[in-house]
């Protein structure tokens, strides 16, 4: 093996783990609605907005700006599904549709109120490289697990506390006890509703926060559909990760790793035509969600209505 | 009944904040609400032209929509017309494209037949994942759409893509015979907009048909269906298949109907709209048709807007966010007062 070879590898899988970063953000916050019992079909449109505000955020103040403020308009549009869904009735998918067109339309609405078109597109700087010493030289992998961005690193965190929440909190309990059997977790004391309308502005918030890690973590402008459909990969991800906050990580890096494949396809011909590999990521993340539809993991009371 | 009216009026709150909020901004693009209005207005309707725009904008919409409404009712939720729609204008232009020099006759139902089965073809797939692998529709056909669109990019670069020098990726021109009849001279107004007609009588009569009932039941109780004769797979299947079939049909309006030639972006968000468009005329034939002149109106008269004012035509998105969280919410209080209505039966049955 030469060292071409190596690099190769290395900037392919540094790729997937940094492509996989907004994806596993944004699964982790379906994994905690869904958990509860609701299926957000709005992260979309969060994750647009929150990639718009992001840039916006970072070229008006900072980067740290536009994170947080991706963040916030994420969990208020999780706070006007929740109300929708919870207070108004509303049928959860009906409301992630609308929530994901108001999601997509203020992103680009605003963005073209604030870049009228002709104009040359804003270029952010973007969130700098953290090197992890040691870990980092590392054959292949020290350059692509351990010289990445911050958020990258924060994801990682996320998803282990997540992951321990769920199983050994109190509150991460009370959701699952939501999701499982709504009527159950009533009789004891859990309000359901604020459980889940609080799901819904956290995974909200990380959805909008996933938006503003795609343009501030490394595109480093925004454009519209600049998302590609991977708010609808993150949810195809929870159920790939059978619902747990690794398993969503794992099912991120899946799509991450085709999509990475993608983007170096082209860079340099690799002998297919470049949509092959364009479609590859989504045609794996079907194919993985095939193979995992047999099994049954899912939140019992999942997608189902509180009078249904 | 005092509830009713507190719910009442917490319903006009929210929908009139929202319009507040969209007024906003408006003002937020520099723009004079009312000057606004009437650019939207002028864009849709201000001469004979742009009304016949809106309603050829209206056509695939409905169409799309009257197709995945027996989905919808039977509480299935395919998203995939934008695909759809797309892989039947493909097929419609390759089929075209072929057999050049056939009466038109000939070539209008070739064009036809051929923007349905690719339609059909798409649709196929998520309709057999979901029907024997249990693989969530929703997410299958939105995945399906991305890879529709690849493989539509890819053609275009490859076997369908013109000879001409041209700068952006399109077919060579359909050939005069295959082009579909206008239906006003002057316009694009054409013939399809008689799928309207035979696509909403076609879902009248499902609606009131015994199988149509029975699949209205599958989508609230489906051992009650079973009972009834509904078989899951089977209802999966056709519903699925008649909302492909439509957007196919679609797709080939779109290329024989309008622009004579395939391109990138021939599906422009109609799929999405049309899913959109079946939810807010309530999943009825003469709902859909209105909830689609609206839809039709909109996207007319925002790019109207634009022109006037400038005002960024993506009002047009928010907007529709708007409709359908406003419709859901009337939709949704309408049920519950019902359900109240009946709960409260026995009641004042005892007195």
């Amino acid at each position: 093996m030469d060292a071409g070879q190596i690099s190769f590898w290395g900037v392919l899988l540094g790729g997937a783990v940094r492509l996989a970063t907004p994806i596993t953000l944004a699964a982790l916050g379906e994994t905690l609605v869904e958990r509860g019992g609701i299926v957000n079909l709005g992260i979309e449109g969060m994750m647009a907005l929150g990639a718009f505000l992001g840039v916006w955020g970072a070229s008006t103040q900072s980067w740290g700006t536009g994170l947080l403020l991706g963040a916030i308009a994420g969990g208020s549009l999780g706070l006007l599904m929740g109300l929708a869904v919870l207070k108004g009735g509303v049928n959860q998918i009906v409301a992630g549709i609308a929530i994901t067109l108001l999601g997509i339309g203020l992103a680009d609405y605003l963005f073209q109120v604030w870049q009228p078109s002709g104009r040359s597109a804003v270029v952010v700087p973007l969130v700098p490289i953290v090197r992890l010493p040691l870990f980092e030289r590392l054959p292949v992998i020290g350059g692509a697990f351990f010289a990445q961005s911050p958020l990258t690193y924060l994801a990682v965190v996320a998803v282990l506390v997540t992951s321990f929440a769920l199983r050994r909190t109190t509150p991460g309990l009370k959701l699952r006890a939501v999701g499982d059997d709504p009527d159950a977790a009533e009789l004891r004391g859990v309000d359901v509703i604020a459980a889940r309308i609080v799901s819904l502005i956290l995974g909200g918030a990380l959805a909008g926060f996933a938006g503003a890690t795609i343009t501030v973590g490394y595109l480093g402008s925004f454009s519209s559909d600049v998302t590609a459909g991977r708010g609808y990969v993150a949810i195809a991800v929870v159920i790939i990760g059978r619902w747990s906050p690794i398993g969503a990580m794992l099912g991120a890096l899946v799509f991450a790793l085709f999509d990475s494949v993608a983007l170096l396809a082209q860079s340099g011909s690799i002998g297919l035509p470049v949509e092959f590999f364009s479609s590859l990521p989504y045609a794996m993340t079907l194919v993985a969600l095939v193979l995992t539809a047999r099994a049954h993991h899912a939140p019992r009371a999942l997608g189902r209505g509180l009078n249904d | 009944m005092v509830g009713g009216l507190k719910q009442g009026l917490w319903l006009a709150f929210v929908l009139a904040s929202m319009v507040l909020a969209i007024l906003f901004l408006i003002v937020l693009a520099g723009a004079n609400p009312l000057q606004a209005l009437r650019g939207l207005f002028d864009g849709a309707f201000g001469d004979r032209y742009a009304v016949a725009e809106t309603f050829v904008q209206a056509v695939p919409i409905a169409i799309i929509a009257l197709g995945v409404a027996p989905a919808l009712r039977a509480g299935i939720f395919p998203v995939g017309s934008e695909g759809q729609l797309a892989i039947g204008a493909v097929a419609a232009t390759a089929a075209l494209l072929t057999v050049r020099g056939v009466p038109a006759s000939v070539a209008l139902v070739t064009g036809c037949l051929a923007g349905i089965l690719g339609g059909i073809a798409w649709a196929f797939i998520p309709a057999l994942l979901r029907a024997h692998l249990r693989v969530n529709e929703i997410l299958s056909t939105l995945l399906m759409n991305y890879l529709a669109a690849n493989l539509v990019l890819w053609l275009l670069r490859t076997v369908l893509g013109t000879h001409e020098e041209v700068a952006t990726p399109r077919s060579d021109r359909l050939p005069i015979e295959a082009l579909v009849p206008k239906l006003v001279g002057g316009t694009r107004l054409h013939w399809g907009i008689l799928a309207v007609l035979i696509g909403s009588l076609a879902l009248a009569y499902w609606i009131r048909s015994v199988r149509g009932l029975g699949y209205d039941v599958f989508a609230s109780h489906r051992d009650l269906a079973a009972r009834m004769g509904v078989r899951e797979s089977t209802a999966v299947m056709t519903t699925m298949l008649v909302s492909g079939a439509a957007a196919g049909l679609a797709g080939w309006l779109q290329v024989a109907g309008l622009q004579g030639i395939l391109y990138p972006s021939v599906a422009g968000g109609l799929g999405f709209t049309g899913v959109l468009v079946a939810l807010l005329g309530g999943l009825k034939p003469l709902g859909i048709v209105v909830a689609s002149f609206v839809m039709a109106t909109l996207a007319t008269g925002s790019s109207g807007l634009q022109t006037d004012t400038g005002v960024p035509a993506s009002i047009a998105v928010i907007t529709q966010g708007v409709l359908l969280f406003g419709a859901a919410l009337l939709f949704a209080a309408r049920q519950r007062r019902a359900r109240t209505a009946i709960s409260e039966l026995p009641v004042q049955l005892a007195k």
